[in-house]
């Protein structure tokens, strides 16, 4: 079976404009799904075993599955382009490069819930990439791919870029939807979901930037190939961003399960000569880190799961020798702390009391107990938390001050010895 | 209904209620702070965690809807080490006031310490330092250290009040609870924030630093500024303080009734408790020239009672005159229309009410009175009074309640008065003017008699005394008694059960099981 | 009431709140606009905006006080954010951010006595294969190094 593109990622110059992007064979697979039934739609990208690549990684097609087809509230489709946890940078990339592969993803989702109304939450800071959107929906309004009547059918869809302002909470999938409608971004009690009672109380579904990106080659090349492409139950190539100490800095697409080692020593280049792996953060700053020894395995979600920590975001951030784990305690713990919302209890007061720890250790005047202290209390947030922001803090950091203990343990005494403390 | 199990005890609930509503209800204690039965459930605290058989993580009771069959352990060694864990987060940026904290003695956050805590602090870094005394309305502080950040006092005011002057500012540790610029709590339901808050965070300054809560006692009533009849706690020290001896009541707080009042009162209610101590009238005096003497119960009545005789067959003529006013009791109400029966069929009773004024959208009702819905069953028809047609006619005038004087300017009704021959005045409160009377008899007010009022909607409620009257003060139930029996009625009103059941022979409506 | 903003500014922000279902979803993107034509978000855009969007004045300083890009008090004419989460430290933003407070003679968080420039530190900004990295307004400057600082600011008068 021949396949064009196989890959998500189309390095293409100025596919940001439309006819560009149209002699890509940009539109066809939206133009063939609006031929389809919205349920043949919502089938096909269920069987490609589309994994949600936002961060919870729930099957795409499933979640669709949810929304009540009885037409007695308007559906919503949201994107979440709030893209906050450090490390990743993919939908940076695929909104500012190809914003009209969304678009046509964004249509093609549409059209199998049965929503008429998307929105494109863009965190605050990607300037750059709302730019792209506008234009590229500017574009494909006045091609009639968006408004009344697309492709001749009698479905139509507006679509509209909302901008964030500065709050990494607001990828939560329900604080997305409470700042969408004006407010604080503070996320709800789940049930009720979105799928139910989501965007103005209407049936709402939210999808990662890349989630719907992949919908229209699963459209064009159908479920089983997307399905090949990766392994059984986690169809498709995944899009990692690589930072940190690797000689090359990027964002690398691979097949779902390809071996880590690979996508850091090949892809990226390995590390800067002289310099040793010490850790490697997988998934963004929210999942677990793993040692240089705990490497070699599979990028894929059951894995990574099942190795104590998550594929995340898919944002990969590489160690070295040369960095002190204290200071990477001191990032985590101040950026939750930073980033809490401040609702519920455990996070709220938990987060800033590790952080408070973190900077009193860093500054002299800690110990031992103290890295225990963390522990404990990262513990106590654990499991306990309205939303997953307080998982998302706990766990990181547990597995942190865990496996580096006896580093944090000598950083904490040479930073007593440094400010003369007794 | 759903059949579940809460700690080994197998309860049948409603469909669609909650396990804590469940809990509650079967007397199980599920440690909350944010939830409140008058809204819909927050889930912010995270006390309620309770551990549900067959569920990974620990699950809100406040939000989790039950279902049938479902087993839910309240006190597993999980669940307990997740209270002990929120209240140690809780209590690690909470300053420790309690010793100059009203809230002391009535803190969940000291019960649930208390009861589930009893761990030594831990929390070894420096408190969020925040405002301790911020103005938040005309009676109320918020010390933003003690606040919990709950959010029932912002709830409050955009769901019940709908005046919503509290928001929620700033983000993670840093958030806090205030109000927007100059504006401040100036709805009528002010009072009940510092009752809802759970902590010391929202304090009354009508109550801030007078007394001790465990020095209070407590009895049940029924508000008297409305026709609502809202169910109330009077809270009080049966004996003086030290710091302020005068003072008796010192709280007024909302007694949960789903038919009346919900969870609420009105700061009339709340705040209007100089109502029962101020400016009371304690003993009987006779007014004769500038002379003013003390007399006896027995002798007023005997004078009283034979001002009436003197009259002629009672009320003959028309020259005996009644003001009552709708603060009376059913009771009262009933047995003064059977002793002056003929003076209210010649039209000689009027009632002096204040005056009826807005009503609002919760629970004030226009009528300032409590039982005006009850006179008008027992058949009166609430006439404001004529000076001009009291002067006239009246002969002998009784007077109840203070209904007159704040009706009238002073002058006006020294003038009227000075025509009637004979006046007597049976109120609770002393006011200038009174020696315009002859005679003055102290009446009880309502918390220090029994009785039952009729509210706006036709709901009877009892009340019972929680104190007795000042002084030599009765209850006109009593008083009313007495008088029937000096003027030679055949009936011995000496039991209230006994006018209770010839009020519902007469009168249909009071029949018990009648609403 | 125009609450003193200039009609072309009314103009913006209402045709703004007009593209979404119900006005008030149209907060963010109106304060927004504000805080670009006000400098910051004072009483004066919490009250146009909640009178445009049908809101309570107190509702909109929730907003307000909740979001990073958010401010109450002017800044200067540009916005200097600096990346200091994880790559960006372990490429050296410690370095930057020591040089353009020497340079600039501002903590973070402070601007510069001529209104030129305001110094902020901030957490990940999403271009991470480009550490350390750092705006300048809406402009994305990656692999930034101490020399290239002046060039940098140069372009901002």
């Amino acid at each position: 079976m021949t396949r064009e593109r196989p890959e998500l990622m189309d390095l293409t110059e100025h596919l940001f404009e439309l006819d560009v992007y149209r002699s890509r064979g940009g539109y066809d697979a939206a133009r063939k799904a609006l031929g389809m039934s919205p349920v043949a739609v919502l089938t096909e990208v269920r069987d490609a075993d589309l994994k949600g690549r936002g961060g919870a990684g729930f099957p795409a097609g499933v979640k669709w599955g949810f929304i009540p087809r009885d037409g007695k509230k308007p559906v919503y489709l949201c994107v979440n382009a709030d893209e906050g946890e450090p490390g990743a940078f993919k939908d940076r990339w695929l909104m500012t490069h190809d914003p009209h592969l969304l678009l046509e993803g964004i249509i093609i989702t549409a059209y199998a819930v049965g929503a008429h109304d998307g929105f494109i939450y863009v965190r605050g800071e990607y300037e750059a990439a709302a730019l792209r959107l506008d234009r590229a929906i500017d574009e494909a309004r006045a091609a009639g791919f968006l408004g009344e009547g697309i492709f001749g059918t009698k479905f139509g869809l507006e679509v509209m870029v909302h901008r964030g302002a500065g709050a990494y909470i607001c990828g939560e999938e329900t604080a997305l939807l409470e700042s969408l409608e004006g407010k604080r971004g503070e996320p709800r009690l789940k049930p009720p979901f979105p799928a139910s009672v989501g965007l103005f109380w209407c049936p709402t579904i939210i999808n990662n930037v890349e989630t719907v990106s992949n919908v229209p080659r699963i459209l064009r090349d159908g479920a089983e190939a997307f399905r090949e492409l990766g392994r059984p139950g986690d169809g498709g190539t995944r899009l990692f961003s690589v930072s940190g100490a690797v000689v090359k800095p990027g964002l690398y697409e691979v097949p779902v399960g390809a071996p880590m080692k690979d996508l850091i020593f090949q892809h990226a280049g390995g590390l800067p000569s002289g310099r040793t792996l010490k850790a490697v953060i997988p998934g963004g700053l929210s999942a677990p880190v793993l040692r240089a020894d705990e490497i070699d395995l599979p990028l894929d979600g059951d894995s990574l799961f099942r190795a104590g920590s998550m594929i995340g975001s898919g944002a990969v951030i590489v160690i070295d020798d040369g960095t002190s784990m204290l200071d990477i305690l001191g990032i985590m713990t101040r950026f939750y702390a930073h980033e809490s919302c401040g609702q519920c209890t455990p996070c709220r007061i938990g987060t800033s009391w590790m952080h408070k720890t973190v900077v009193r250790m860093a500054s002299g005047n800690g110990n031992m107990e103290d890295i225990d202290e963390i522990a404990r209390v990262a513990s106590a947030i654990k499991g306990r938390t309205l939303c997953p922001l307080g998982d998302a803090a706990a766990l990181p950091i547990l597995a942190l001050v865990t496996k580096f203990r006896t580093e944090l343990g000598s950083r904490v005494e040479e930073a007593r010895v440094r400010s003369g403390s007794w | 209904m759903v059949k579940i199990r809460i700690d080994d005890r197998l309860l049948e609930t409603a469909e669609g209620s909650t396990l804590l509503k469940a809990a509650l209800a079967a007397g199980i204690d599920v440690p909350h702070f944010c939830y409140h039965p008058a809204f819909e459930p927050e889930g912010c605290c995270r006390m309620c965690l309770v551990e549900i058989d067959g569920a990974p993580k620990l699950e809100l009771a406040c939000s989790t809807r039950v279902q049938d069959g479902m087993n839910v352990l309240t006190s597993s060694p999980k669940v307990m080490e997740a209270r002990k864990e929120v209240l140690e987060f809780l209590l690690a940026e909470h300053p420790l006031d309690c010793p100059i904290c009203d809230k002391a003695g009535e803190c969940r956050l000291q019960d649930y310490y208390e009861r589930y805590g009893r761990f030594d602090a831990r929390f070894r870094e420096p408190k969020e330092k925040r405002d301790k005394i911020v103005p938040i309305g005309k009676r109320l502080l918020l010390d933003r250290e003690r606040c919990i950040l709950c959010t029932r006092c912002v709830r409050f005011l955009r769901e019940v009040t709908g005046t919503g002057e509290l928001g929620v500012f700033e983000r993670g540790a840093r958030t806090e609870i205030g109000p927007y610029e100059d504006r401040r709590i100036d709805n009528a339901y002010s009072g009940n924030l510092a009752e809802i808050c759970p902590v010391g965070a929202i304090t009354d300054t009508d109550f801030r630093f007078k007394t001790r809560a465990w020095f209070l006692e407590r009895g049940a009533s029924i508000c008297p500024h409305c026709g609502r009849g809202c169910n109330i706690d009077i809270e009080f020290r049966p004996e003086p303080d030290h710091q302020d001896p005068g003072r008796k009541i010192f709280r007024v707080r909302a007694r949960e009734n789903a038919a009346v009042n919900g969870h609420w009162i009105c700061d009339i209610g709340r705040y209007g408790h100089p109502y029962w101590t101020e400016n009371r009238s304690r003993f009987v005096l006779m007014n004769k020239g500038a002379k003013t003497t003390r007399l006896s119960w027995d002798k007023v009545l005997i004078v009283l009672s034979e001002k009436i005789k003197g009259l002629g067959p009672r009320g003959k003529g028309g020259r005996l005159g009644l003001i009552l006013n709708s603060f009376l009791s059913n009771e009262e109400l009933y047995l003064i229309g059977r002793i002056f029966r003929e003076a209210i069929d010649l039209g000689n009773a009027w009632f002096a009410d204040p005056k009826p004024q807005e009503a609002d959208r919760l629970l004030l009702t226009a009528e300032r009175s409590p039982n005006l819905k009850g006179a008008r069953e027992l058949g009166f028809e609430s006439r404001p009074p004529d000076l001009e047609e009291i002067a006239k006619r009246i002969e002998v005038l009784l007077v109840f309640g203070s209904g007159l004087r704040e009706a009238f300017a002073v002058g006006d009704v020294q003038k009227a008065l000075d025509r009637v021959p004979v006046k007597f005045l049976f109120a609770a409160h002393t006011a200038p003017g009174d020696d315009a009377y002859d005679f003055l008899l102290p009446a009880a007010l309502i918390a220090e008699k029994p009785g039952s009022l009729t509210n706006t909607l036709g709901l009877v409620q009892e009340f019972q005394p929680v104190w007795r009257p000042p002084g030599e003060a009765r209850p006109e139930w009593e008083v009313l008694g007495d008088l029937a029996r000096e003027l030679g009625s055949g009936e011995a009103w000496t039991d209230l059960t006994i006018v209770r059941e010839a009020m519902a022979r007469e009168y249909p409506f009071f029949r018990k099981g009648h609403d | 009431m125009s609450h003193g903003f200039a009609p072309v500014v009314l103009d913006e922000v209402r045709a703004v709140a007009a593209r979404y279902p119900r006005r008030e979803a149209a907060l963010l993107p109106v304060l927004r606009v504000l805080q670009r034509v006000s400098g910051a978000l004072g009483r004066a855009e919490e009250e146009l905006a909640a009178e445009l969007l049908g809101l309570e004045p107190i509702r909109v300083r929730e907003a307000v006080t909740f979001y990073s890009l958010f401010r109450q008090k002017p800044a200067g004419r540009h916005i200097i954010q600096v990346c200091i989460n994880l790559s960006c430290s372990m490429a050296g933003a410690g370095r930057s951010l020591a040089a353009l407070q020497t340079r600039l003679g501002i903590g973070s968080g402070e601007t510069t006595s001529d209104g030129r420039f305001t110094l902020l530190t901030v957490e990940c900004l999403g271009n991470c294969d480009q550490a350390p990295c750092l705006m300048v307004d809406e402009d994305d400057h990656g692999r930034v190094q101490k020399e290239q600082l002046d060039e940098i600011l140069g372009r901002y008068p």
